[in-house]
């Protein structure tokens, strides 16, 4: 970084911003770029941070962890912002079933308070516990248990932001209902960073489910589950997560039952009469294992993408993909979408990923690059938003961010 | 805005009672149910939209005589749909007459309604009426009619009335009208002595459908009623309140409350739903008249439909009819009285009629009086969707207690040469009840 | 009722509309739903809230996203604001005209226009009334979550408009859950589709949340995308009787302390139980009864009946007199007599009613009860609260006369104190009814100047020349701003 900018900045922030090394979680890919990395204490620094790159025309990406960036990452060098000063919870009544916390609180943390009061957060994206507050609320993701809780994006009650000009805002609120005015905090939820960065967040907490039961089922093929997994998706009961799994070695389906004894044990039973099977019951280690295992074990993998469709199309999505040699996939069956990490040593990872838009895009479905290697541009392969949608975007992106110091949206 | 002192004195029958506008909130919970806002969307075709310019008027923000008001006051059915699911009780049908009245006052009604309303609340002039309406029906020119006339123009009207008055015919499977007439001693059942109950005879009732009053007679006899002749009685006056002619409603109602009074009967009868939500009225009608209001609350108090005391005590049941039966609701029995089960107890008292209820059956069936003739499109929309609904019925016969709805459904049924008879579910039992034997002299089974 | 509060009256003459826009609107719609005549145009003046009223220079009924389209196009191309209608129950009067609006009613487009039972959604246009699109969903299992109370009257498109929330919203929350994706006409009349089941998420910003809840201001749903949820197999209704107001509140946060989920907690005090009591809806409540707790648990059958019982200890160790429980249709609407019938019932006893909307975190629910309570004695208002305690969401009622034109000033200053208080306890001015005209200046009780702004900028990206639903939701001076940002 340019040393007169280093030197402005350093007089605008305390010491304790500056110094950090990149952090080790950072997605490779993205480390080039890296001018250096700051990280405020507070809203206000954020904001000071914000309103002076705006003036100094400086690049500016939000890190949580930073290993589970969007690869539609910038071109030109950018300076890190990373939350890892911002990690304290602010407010938690468990009574109220709500919690504030700054963006940088990692999952991990904030499940072992909540759970002092037999209260968790009901969503599990990929590497969850250590996902930050913010990045999971800048992301959007949910995970599969979305099913039975809903997304994320329903239970964000409120928000520190700060706009891309350096603008802080408070949004929303502590209380359940919040329908006062425009909903621009929903705005942020999914919105990578793209518009604002994220100090603080409320969210609603859920009581731990008094039994979270597994129920699995097995076969050679994938494909031979998805009728079975639809049937769950489609039973009078709704399960708190519905997931497919399928590697050349076989596919899985996992049904979780969350609720009381009696209830599990009655949804159980009336899954196996409305599906015509019985399913394997696993007890919490093992379930637990099996769910983080089949959640996480590939985070790490170089590429990846996410298709999506109607979630009646997992079907045939599933058999387009499942051609990949080697691939591994993972689907959410309610929200209909899956996740498949394909090997890098795939001849030609290009001619691959486009054969697989072609197919994927003609069934219906769209396809994104979650992770890709650093040669392949990854944009190629992003599913388009539709053009008024882009051109509403590309507005809100103004509105917020003026100056464009954060990245994304063009 | 029109200056308001013009129209303050016509205004006057509304503002006397602007407490019953008051508990309106304006919810909306009313236009859902409304026919007429359902077909049209526009919400001055809706129960809260009409209550709005009735508040208008009494504001002085709304002439009376406008347009506006007379329009969509004359285009309300008044089938007081809107009455049971609003929140506050609003009592939408009283409001509507006085409403009509008003707008009757800065604007007389057409020649017409008018002739009809003199007609029906004179007896002098209703036995003519009614004979020559009777004579075109049994000479088949009615039915003829009904058949030939093209449906345009001038004729569209004409052709609707000679259906409306042939579908008053009997329903061909029942027996003749002679057959029945025997011998009604019950005393010998053991259906212990009830109450004595007189019967409305009504005017429409009396001059088209005789018979459902006899049948109504007989049917009471069998299932231990003492029946009470009651001299004097009139027209019940609904329709003229109906149509704003709240002075003859009145008249005609103080004639029918002497002569009920006299009769010294336990409960009155009523087999025509719309008398009979009219007559449960009286005390509203008449709370202006010190000198009646409380004998008008008391002949209300009296006042039934005749299945609702048919179902109280349980109906006899008679012999098999088998048959299939769509019953439709009278929005003036279900909407105005509440009274929704007791008729088809009275069907079911029939051994093998089964009783399918029309699809949509709590909505107005677009007879409402004359509406079909004041309003041929919007009357004929409403009275299509009630006639295909009662068709996709398959039945063979439509019951329904009210005259109105029964020539209504009956024309509809007519001009498109379907074939299902029309009865009312009194009609039924009679039959049943002959056919079993209980008016054989000597009443043995 | 409080269609005589003339306190806010915003009369005025209304400008006529120009005879060729009257006209070229009736060659898109057909005459009969253009409506013109002032007289007729009553009718229109307000919406569920009374206490506004001003006549729109025209009403226009479409039947089609593309009749809407071209409507919206030929008044924005005359510099004609937009005014979108629903059932027009709304209670911050969103559906107020403006003085130059013309209204936009979707009562003819309600028409449910596909429901796709293996992806669970239907796609329905704005009209369709909130309940008949669970009656139409109930054959294939399946129903339409949000139910505000309002259900059987209001539309789907006021729906959207107003995130409006229900008794049951506390287990599956408001309506923005459900809105999967909308077709809406926007400024200029453009035709524009936001998301939708099967698109990805990630290709752009939530812009479908955004337009939940923007309350006619950004544009007009024309269609409407909605998640339908499997009917759940059993119901349990509970009633608890208690002595006051503050053990009601208190059981309220037992039972959710004690991780149950119930689908309803609903509080019904004792002024409004006696309320109902005096009216012709009365329930059969016991006299001494300070309020009434409805608490519904729904879900799988085998579980409910040890979710009821809990939820009954919970009652009656803070003090419930009795606990009735229901589970057959019959049983159940009559537990939920008081608390259905508590709006109707009011309207009955009092010449006028204000229904407040605030929400509070659960457990201020007893200090600000005690507050309301207070400012009420204070201005010698009787207030009726009957409220979704589970989300914390309150309607005060304010009962009063119109007639009496000191009292309405009361009403006022006590209404403004209610919202402070909440704001203080560290709520919000509205749960569900929305900020409308009616709330309008109490936004600057919870937002600052740079979030009202930022409010105001997003309304400008869907509606940069402010010709739908102008004046409503944003404070006078934010609209101002935005007018005259406008005009640079
Ligand atoms: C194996 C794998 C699978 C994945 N699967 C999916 C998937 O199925 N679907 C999908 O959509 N994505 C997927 N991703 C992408 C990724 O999951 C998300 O980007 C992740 O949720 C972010 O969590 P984090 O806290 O680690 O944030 P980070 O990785 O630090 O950041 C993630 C994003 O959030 C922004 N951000 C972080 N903190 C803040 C803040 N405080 N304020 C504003 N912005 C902030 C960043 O700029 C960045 O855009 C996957 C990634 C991997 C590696
Ligand atoms: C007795 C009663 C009980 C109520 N209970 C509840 C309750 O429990 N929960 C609750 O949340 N609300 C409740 N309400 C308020 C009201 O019913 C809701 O706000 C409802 O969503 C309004 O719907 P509507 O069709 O009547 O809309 P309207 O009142 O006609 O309009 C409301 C707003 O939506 C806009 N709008 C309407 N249609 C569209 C469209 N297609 N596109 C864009 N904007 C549009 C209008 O411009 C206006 O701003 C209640 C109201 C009453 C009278
Ligand atoms: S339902 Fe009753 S209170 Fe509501 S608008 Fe209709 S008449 Fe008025
Ligand atoms: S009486 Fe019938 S037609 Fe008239 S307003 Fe009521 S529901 Fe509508």
């Amino acid at each position: 970084m340019r040393v007169d900018l280093t030197d402005s900045l350093s007089r605008l922030l305390p010491g304790e911003a500056f110094g950090h090394s990149v952090p080790s979680s950072l997605w490779a890919v993205l480390r080039t770029g890296v001018e250096t990395v700051v990280a405020p204490g507070s809203t206000e620094e954020v904001a000071t941070l914000l309103k002076w790159a705006s003036e100094m025309g400086v690049r500016v990406v939000p890190i949580g962890t930073g290993a589970h960036m969007c690869p539609r990452y910038p071109r030109d060098p950018f300076i890190v912002l990373t939350t890892s000063r911002l990690k304290e919870i602010q407010h938690y009544e468990p009574a109220d079933l709500t919690m504030t916390a700054s963006a940088g609180a990692s999952i991990r943390d904030l499940s072992t308070e909540t759970a002092i009061y037999g209260q968790w957060l009901p969503f599990d994206p990929p590497d969850v516990p250590n996902r930050t507050l913010g990045g999971l609320v800048a992301t959007g993701l949910s995970g599969p248990l979305w099913a039975g809780y809903g997304q994320l994006r329903n239970h964000v009650l409120g928000a520190t932001i700060v706009c891309g000009d350096g603008r802080a805002l408070r949004l929303g609120g502590k209380v359940v209902k919040n329908v006062a005015g425009f909903d621009i905090l929903k705005l942020m939820v999914g919105s990578r960073g793209e518009l604002a960065v994220i100090t603080s967040v409320t969210v609603r907490l859920f009581p731990l489910p008094v039994v979270d039961q597994l129920l699995v089922l097995e076969a050679t093929d994938v494909s031979e589950l998805v009728s079975t997994a639809r049937a769950v998706a489609t039973a009078p009961i709704m399960p708190a997560s519905i997931i497919l799994s399928g590697t050349s070695d076989g596919g899985r389906l996992l049904v979780r039952l969350h609720g009381a004894k009696v209830s599990v044990e009655a949804d159980q039973k009336s899954l196996e009469k409305h599906t015509g099977v019985s399913f394997e019951v696993r007890n919490t280690p093992e379930a637990e294992s099996l769910l983080v295992h089949k959640r996480d074990s590939r985070i790490n993998a170089e590429l990846a993408v996410r298709v999506w469709a109607l979630p009646s199309r997992i079907g045939v999505l599933l058999d387009v993909l499942k051609k990949v040699p080697g691939v591994s996939l993972n689907a959410d069956v309610y929200g209909g979408s899956v996740r498949a990490y394909l090997p890098v040593n795939l001849s030609d990872i290009e001619s691959s990923l486009a054969g697989l838009q072609k197919d994927i895009e003609e069934l219906g479905g769209t396809i994104r690059a979650l992770r890709i290697p650093a040669e392949v541009n990854a944009s190629s392969y992003f599913a388009k938003p539709l053009v008024d949608e882009g051109e509403l975007a590309a507005g809100l992106k103004r509105a917020f961010d003026p100056h464009a110091v954060l990245w994304g949206i063009e | 805005m029109t200056g308001a002192p013009a129209y303050e004195a016509l205004g006057q029958a509304l503002d006397a009672q602007k407490e019953r506008l008051l508990p309106c909130v304006h919810c909306g919970f009313c236009l859902p149910a409304c026919p007429t806002y359902n077909r049209l969307g526009n919400e001055a075709d809706s129960p809260r939209g009409r209550l709005h310019l009735m508040q208008a008027v009494v504001e002085g923000r709304l002439d009376p005589s406008s347009e506006a008001f007379r329009t969509h006051i004359d285009r309300c059915l008044g089938c007081r749909a809107c009455e049971p699911v609003c929140p506050s009780g609003v009592e939408y049908g009283t409001l509507l007459e006085l409403a009509r009245e008003t707008a009757t006052k800065a604007v007389p009604q057409g020649l017409p309604t008018r002739f009809l309303l003199k007609v029906l609340g004179t007896r002098a002039l209703r036995s003519p009426f009614f004979f020559i309406g009777r004579l075109l029906r049994g000479t088949g020119l009615a039915a003829l009619g009904a058949t030939v006339l093209p449906s345009y123009g001038p004729f569209r009207a004409i052709r609707l009335v000679l259906a409306m008055l042939a579908s008053t015919t009997r329903w061909q499977p029942m027996a003749s009208e002679e057959a029945t007439s025997g011998n009604t001693d019950s005393g010998s059942h053991d259906v212990s002595r009830r109450s004595r109950v007189a019967v409305l005879l009504g005017c429409v009732q009396e001059g088209l459908f005789a018979r459902i009053n006899s049948a109504t007679v007989r049917v009471l006899e069998a299932n231990g009623y003492e029946v009470v002749l009651v001299e004097g009685q009139d027209c019940c006056g609904a329709l003229h309140a109906h149509g704003g002619d709240l002075e003859s409603a009145r008249m005609l109602a103080r004639s029918n409350i002497r002569a009920f009074k006299a009769s010294g009967a336990d409960l009155i009868a009523v087999n025509a739903a719309g008398c009979g939500a009219a007559m449960k009225d009286y005390g509203i009608l008449l709370e202006g008249d010190p000198d009646f209001v409380q004998r008008a609350e008391e002949v209300a108090l009296a006042v039934r439909d005749v299945s609702e005391i048919l179902a109280s005590s349980g109906p006899r049941i008679g012999a098999s009819i088998p048959c299939k039966i769509a019953y439709d609701h009278p929005c003036h029995l279900l909407h105005a009285q509440g009274v929704e089960h007791a008729p088809i107890t009275v069907l079911e008292a029939v051994p093998d009629a089964e009783v399918h209820i029309v699809a949509g059956a709590e909505e107005c069936c677009g007879g409402a009086g004359i509406y079909g003739i004041t309003h041929p499109e919007l009357g004929g929309l409403i009275g299509g969707d009630k006639v295909s609904a009662v068709r996709a019925c398959l039945a063979d016969v439509v019951a329904t207690p009210n005259p109105g709805c029964m020539m209504q459904i009956g024309a509809g049924l007519r001009l498109e040469a379907s074939n299902e008879g029309v009865i009312h579910p009194v009609e039924l039992l009679d039959e049943s009840y002959r056919r079993a034997g209980f008016y054989r002299a000597g009443g043995a089974e | 009722m409080a269609s005589l509060l003339t306190g806010k009256v915003s009369s005025g003459m209304t400008q006529p509309l120009p005879s060729s826009v009257a006209s070229d609107l009736a060659e898109i719609v057909g005459h009969e739903h253009v409506i013109t005549d002032p007289d007729r145009l009553l009718v229109y003046e307000s919406d569920g809230l009374t206490a506004y009223r001003r006549s729109p220079r025209a009403v226009v009924l479409p039947s089609s996203t593309e009749e809407i389209s071209a409507v919206v196009g030929l008044l924005h191309s005359n510099g004609i604001e937009v005014i979108p209608r629903g059932a027009g129950t709304g209670l911050s009067g969103g559906a107020l005209a403006t003085p130059e609006g013309v209204i936009v009613g979707t009562a003819r487009m309600n028409r449910i226009l596909k429901i796709d039972v293996e992806n669970r959604i239907a796609i329905a246009q704005p009209g369709v009334i909130n309940a008949r699109l669970t009656e139409a969903t109930n054959p294939y299992g399946l129903y339409y979550a949000p139910d505000p109370s309002s259900q059987s009257t209001c539309t789907l498109g006021g729906n959207v408009a107003e995130n409006s929330g229900g008794p049951h919203c506390l287990k599956y929350g408001v309506t923005a859950r459900y809105v999967t994706g909308l077709t809406v006409v926007l400024a200029g009349g453009r035709i524009v589709e936001l998301g939708g089941v099967g698109r990805d998420p990630y290709t752009t910003l939530d812009l479908v949340g955004l337009f939940v809840g923007s309350e006619g201001c950004f544009g007009i749903a024309t269609e409407i995308e909605l998640r339908l949820l499997p009917i759940t197999e059993g119901v349990r209704t509970l009633l608890g009787i208690f002595e006051s107001v503050e053990s009601a509140g208190r059981a309220v946060t037992k039972i959710i302390a004690s991780g149950l989920m119930p689908a309803a907690v609903e509080i019904v005090d004792g002024p409004t139980i006696e309320a109902v009591e005096a009216s012709v809806f009365a329930a059969g409540y016991p006299l001494e009864a300070g309020a009434a707790l409805v608490i519904e648990f729904d879900g799988t059958e085998a579980g409910l009946d040890l979710d009821a019982d809990r939820a009954e200890q919970c009652c009656l160790e803070e003090g419930a007199i009795e606990v009735q429980r229901a589970t057959d249709p019959e049983h159940r609407m009559k537990l939920w007599r008081a608390r259905k019938k508590a709006f109707g019932a009011m309207g009955r006893i009092a010449p006028d009613l204000l229904v407040q909307d605030a929400t509070v975190p659960r457990t201020k629910l007893p200090e600000v009860l005690a507050g309301i309570d207070n400012i009420g004695n204070r201005y010698g208002l009787k207030i009726a609260n009957v409220f979704h305690a589970g989300d914390g969401n309150l309607h005060p009622n304010i009962l009063f006369d119109r007639q009496n034109q000191n009292e309405l000033e009361l009403v006022e200053r006590a209404s403004k104190e209610i919202m402070q208080l909440c704001v203080d306890a560290g709520g919000t001015i509205t749960g569900e009814h929305g900020v409308g005209v009616d709330k309008r200046e109490y936004m600057t009780l919870v937002h600052g100047p740079a979030e009202l702004e930022a409010m105001a900028a997003a309304k400008r990206v869907f509606d940069p020349a402010s010709l739908f639903n102008p004046g409503k939701v944003l404070p006078a001076v934010e609209v101002k701003e935005a007018n005259e940002s406008r005009s640079n």
